[in-house]
């Protein structure tokens, strides 16, 4: 590293150069342990009168997953943003209190606790292992290939008769041996990788000129996320792997022609799928007027709105309202059950702390050195915001319902891992801009 | 590049912006509509599963609880014994709306009022029980024995203290398992409801005060008091005639006594025999509509009792008698003599405001309807609440206290928040008045139509009823009201009850069916076995 790229390093970003990075995520891990462990207080005080029994081996046990996954970073990923890591934790444990105190109310949810917080502590330990298995992101752009097929692989898994299982009438789980797992969850991840690699590749051609055979890729994307509805009537899954291509594909290429032909297959889409399946079209008819059938199939939506009134500005408190009447509260509906307790004070603040977790993706997709890390970066970037848009917009019903977690809220042990490996290769690439001389602006 | 990846932020700032302005909506703005909508049960859930305080007779008997349940709801109500106060505890329900105590006490069962909330400083800062407890001013024992002694048969007990207008029973049949109406279970809850409502002998309505009935030969009661008070009628003087027909005036069919008999006599004397002729004539040309209209209304009449619970019916008596024809002097003696000073006012133009000067009373078009109204029929209709009060004025020098269910609220450590102090509701008659009637009415259970309500040991006064509600087959209501007290003490307990369309059409009705049922709830208050 010349001297000139370390002054420009300290030009470009005075604030990471000049505070430690690690010592403000220390900081802001520290404030997140603090607001966790007095929320799960708050929600046994409100529920029950009496502070949890098991305060002392709870506070123990989160400050540690806390502190294991700070000081990981600290030795694996030491220049990386400071604020990803604890905005994730943020989430985490907010989305961790809700399912502990839902665990009492929710029917069968009695040991819903117990799982996420193994689930969080593997999704940490994911966490800490992807720093470690990759040391550089771009290694994963030579195993492009594998990637997609892998990538591929999984979207198909729940389909192989032998491993495959439809809960709730979506065909996304598989399971293999012990294990009950979204593959979906993993595929998006290496679909990212590999749409960035591959991107990389030809989109030298794909700006500069438009033959038939460039609009190949996005025809088989489109192809595919249709498949993935139709087969495993996933929409939520669909919606996402079409956005994240037809993204990527957009700031690669630079043409905004592909965001047009992306908006119309997706309206064709969309019109498909509205006059194949009564499913699709009771979702869009629910959206449009749950009140319509308030006690059948907007039960899920109208109650909903029901919790988020119920909420109003400051919430019922923590503990206090009656969320456990959304059926799946604790997975597609948490926020619901977040803003009722925690009013718009607190459903704002979710929004916020994904629009934080967004801002800093994107920084690091602005930041990275070479187009790979660019795209990938936006990719996984994509993921997470489109994802937490479609559910908590699904909620909200400023779009139709599709069944998708909340990343690193709702209940589920395949988000959980899957978002915090998500995470984990964002920061990876974070820190390697630290050691790396800022590119031009491009 | 990072042009794109900019405005990717932005469109994601755009969408999130989206999500923030849905939220506000849905959660500050249009938050209370939604509150509101009908599908929201949110509020009646939280309400319906809250702990609430308790209802207990004035013996002990529980008869609303509260009992923790978890799932669905953390407290499920209950009503110990059934059907027995359902009319008085109403219920409190997922789907249906409260009814009863249950309704009328809503805010003090569920603790909300704030002088319940903090009675000390130290409640700022500690959660409490902060509901209500109602003791209730009812007894357990005595309304038992006014379900059995009624047994199957439709109709109404009301039993109350004269002094102080506590309800010590009040008893309905048929009646309801509030049980079934209470279930956490809403469906299961408006089944129940829905077949309780579609009973055509409506088990839902607390008759003995939401439901009006014609109180027959009882209403004479209130005319004597009408006659007593006018100044037209004294308890010995006059003497009305013997006869078996009265013809009203100006015109109307002739109102003959029971079983074509023949009666007469001074005031002891025709309530005692329960004379039709007389208190008819009475009503229309000694006392006339003005004083009787007064009288009624003195008795409450025409008027809400202000009863502690909900949606108590107003007893009637008719105040439009017609156009005013003239102001007629009556020969006091025979019916002839009466129809003759009829025919000297017809055609008469009505110059002059109606006025009861020297013994003339003001007649109207339909003052024969006022003659009907005198016994009890015609438009006269009453809540058997409304006849226990009459007997209760006459028991207490003529002062009637306003009728009441609940004793006293209770906290949960047994402090009171709140004692129901006796009030007076109206004063129906002078103490002479209700001298005179006390005697006449211990006349009537001594040697008249009420000796089947003789309690020994007791005074005991009581006056019959039969209303007639049709010829063929002959029915009625039979009515008693009555009072019962240590000998040479005042009253302690007034009683009125009604059994609704019993065959014959006798005045002997009330006697043979009605005063049984009384004085088993007279010998159970008074523990007489």
């Amino acid at each position: 590293m010349t001297a000139t790229s370390r002054r420009r390093l300290s030009r470009v970003a005075p604030a990471y150069a000049a505070m430690k990075p690690r010592r403000v995520e220390a900081g802001l891990v520290l404030m997140v342990g603090v607001i966790i462990v007095v929320a799960y207080a708050l929600a046994s005080f409100g529920a029950s009168a009496s502070i949890p029994a098991n305060l002392g081996p709870f506070l123990v046990w989160m400050l540690a997953l806390l502190l294991i996954a700070h000081l990981a970073t600290r030795r694996l990923a030491p220049g990386a943003d400071p604020v990803m890591l604890p905005m994730a934790l943020l989430l985490n444990g907010l989305g961790y209190v809700m399912i502990a105190r839902l665990s009492n109310d929710v029917p069968g949810g009695s040991d819903l606790a117990g799982l996420q917080s193994t689930w969080t502590a593997v999704g940490i330990a994911a966490y800490i292992g992807t720093l470690v298995v990759v040391p550089r992101v771009r290694i994963l752009a030579s195993y492009r290939y594998l990637l997609g097929i892998a990538g591929m692989a999984l979207l198909a898994l729940p389909l192989v008769p032998a491993f495959g299982r439809q809960i709730n009438g979506a065909r996304i789980w598989a399971s293999v041996g012990p294990i009950n797992f979204q593959p979906g969850e993993f595929a998006k991840i290496a679909l990212a990788a590999f749409f960035a690699a591959y991107l990389v590749e030809s989109r030298e051609l794909l700006r500069s000129r438009l033959e038939l055979r460039d609009l190949a890729p996005i025809g088989v994307a489109w192809a595919g996320s249709l498949a993935v509805m139709v087969l495993e009537r996933d929409l939520g899954s669909s919606l996402l792997f079409f956005t994240l291509f037809v993204v990527v594909l957009w700031v690669a290429s630079e043409r905004a022609l592909f965001l047009g032909i992306g908006a119309v297959l997706f309206a064709g889409g969309a019109v498909l799928a509205w006059s194949m399946f009564t499913h699709v079209q009771q979702r869009v008819d629910i959206w449009r007027d749950p009140f319509a059938s308030p006690k059948g199939d907007g039960f899920q939506i109208v109650e909903a709105s029901f919790a988020l009134a119920d909420g109003g500005l400051t919430g019922t408190g923590l503990g206090q309202g009656e969320p456990d009447r959304i059926p799946f509260v604790e997975s597609d509906f948490i926020f619901a059950a977040i803003g009722e307790e925690l009013g718009l004070a607190g459903s704002t603040a979710i929004l916020m702390t994904f629009l934080v977790l967004i801002g800093s993706g994107l920084r690091v997709a602005l930041r990275a050195n070479r187009p790979f890390e660019k795209l990938f970066a936006v990719g996984l970037t994509t993921l997470l915001g489109v994802q937490a848009f479609i559910i908590m917009g699904g909620v909200l019903r400023v779009v139709p319902l599709t069944g998708i977690t909340l990343p690193f809220v709702s209940y589920g042990g395949s988000s959980l891992v899957a978002n915090y490996i998500l995470l984990a290769l964002l920061m990876r690439m974070s820190h390697e801009q630290r050691l790396e001389p800022v590119p031009s602006q491009s | 590049m990072n042009v794109r990846i900019r405005r990717l932020g932005v469109a994601f700032g755009v969408l999130y912006l989206l999500l923030f302005a849905q939220l506000n909506r849905v959660q500050f703005f249009g938050a209370e509509r939604l509150q509101d909508n009908v599908n929201n049960s949110r509020g009646l859930v939280r309400e319906f599963g809250r702990q609430r305080g308790r209802m207990i007779t004035a013996d002990g008997v529980i008869v609303a609880r509260s009992v923790e349940a978890g799932e669905p709801v953390d407290f499920i109500r209950e009503y110990p014994e059934g059907e027995l106060y359902a009319h008085i505890s109403g219920y409190q329900s997922l789907n249906v709306a409260a009814t009863g105590l249950e309704r009328e006490f809503n805010d003090e069962l569920a603790g909300s009022p704030i002088d319940q909330q903090f009675q000390s400083f130290s409640d700022v800062f500690r959660a409490r029980d902060t509901t209500a407890a109602l003791r209730l001013t009812l007894r357990h024992d005595v309304q038992e024995a006014a379900r059995t002694a009624l047994g199957d048969r439709k109709g109404s007990v009301v039993a109350l203290d004269p002094r102080t207008g506590a309800i010590i029973a009040m008893w309905t049949w048929p009646s309801f398992d509030p049980n079934l109406i209470a279930d956490p279970d809403g469906a299961a809850a408006n089944n129940a409801y829905e077949t309780l409502l579609a009973d055509p002998d409506d088990p839902l309505l607390a008759k003995a005060f939401r439901e009006v009935f014609f109180p027959g030969s009882t209403f004479k009661l209130v005319t004597a008091s009408a006659g007593i008070e006018s100044g037209a009628v004294g308890a010995f003087d006059p003497v009305f005639d013997v006869t078996d027909s009265y013809d009203p005036i100006p015109s109307g069919s002739p109102i003959s006594n029971f079983a074509g008999s023949s009666c007469g006599g001074n005031l002891i004397e025709i309530l005692r025999a329960s004379c039709n002729t007389a208190f008819a004539e009475m009503g229309a040309e000694w006392i006339g509509p003005d004083e009787m209209v007064t009288a009624a209304e003195a008795f409450g009449f025409n008027h809400t009792p202000p009863i502690d619970l909900p949606n108590a019916a107003k007893s009637r008596f008719p105040t439009d008698f017609g156009a005013y024809l003239a102001d007629v002097e009556f020969y006091r003696g025979s019916a002839d003599a009466a129809a003759e000073g009829v025919e000297g006012v017809g055609g008469v133009e009505a110059t002059e405001e109606p006025s009861l000067a020297n013994g003339a009373v003001p007649v109207y078009e339909n003052t024969a309807r006022l003659a009907q109204a005198a016994i009890g029929q015609n438009d006269v209709a009453a809540t058997p609440l409304q006849m226990a009060l009459v007997a209760a004025a006459i028991a207490n020098e003529g002062v009637i206290m306003a009728p009441h269910v609940v004793g006293s609220q209770t906290a949960a450590d047994g402090s009171v928040y709140d004692t129901t102090n006796p009030e007076v509701w109206r004063a129906a008659m002078s103490r002479g008045t209700a001298q005179v009637l006390h005697s006449a009415m211990i006349n009537v259970a001594v040697n008249g139509t009420a000796r089947n309500l003789a309690v020994e040991g007791l005074t005991v006064g009581g006056k019959t009823g039969t209303a007639q509600l049709g010829t063929n087959p002959p029915n009625s209501h039979a009515w008693i009201v009555g009072f019962a007290g240590p000998p040479g003490q005042p009253a302690e307990l007034a009683v009125a009850v009604i059994v609704e369309a019993q065959e014959g059409a006798s005045e002997q009705t009330g006697g043979r069916v009605a005063a049984p049922i009384a004085r088993a709830v007279i010998e159970a208050y008074f523990s007489i076995s």
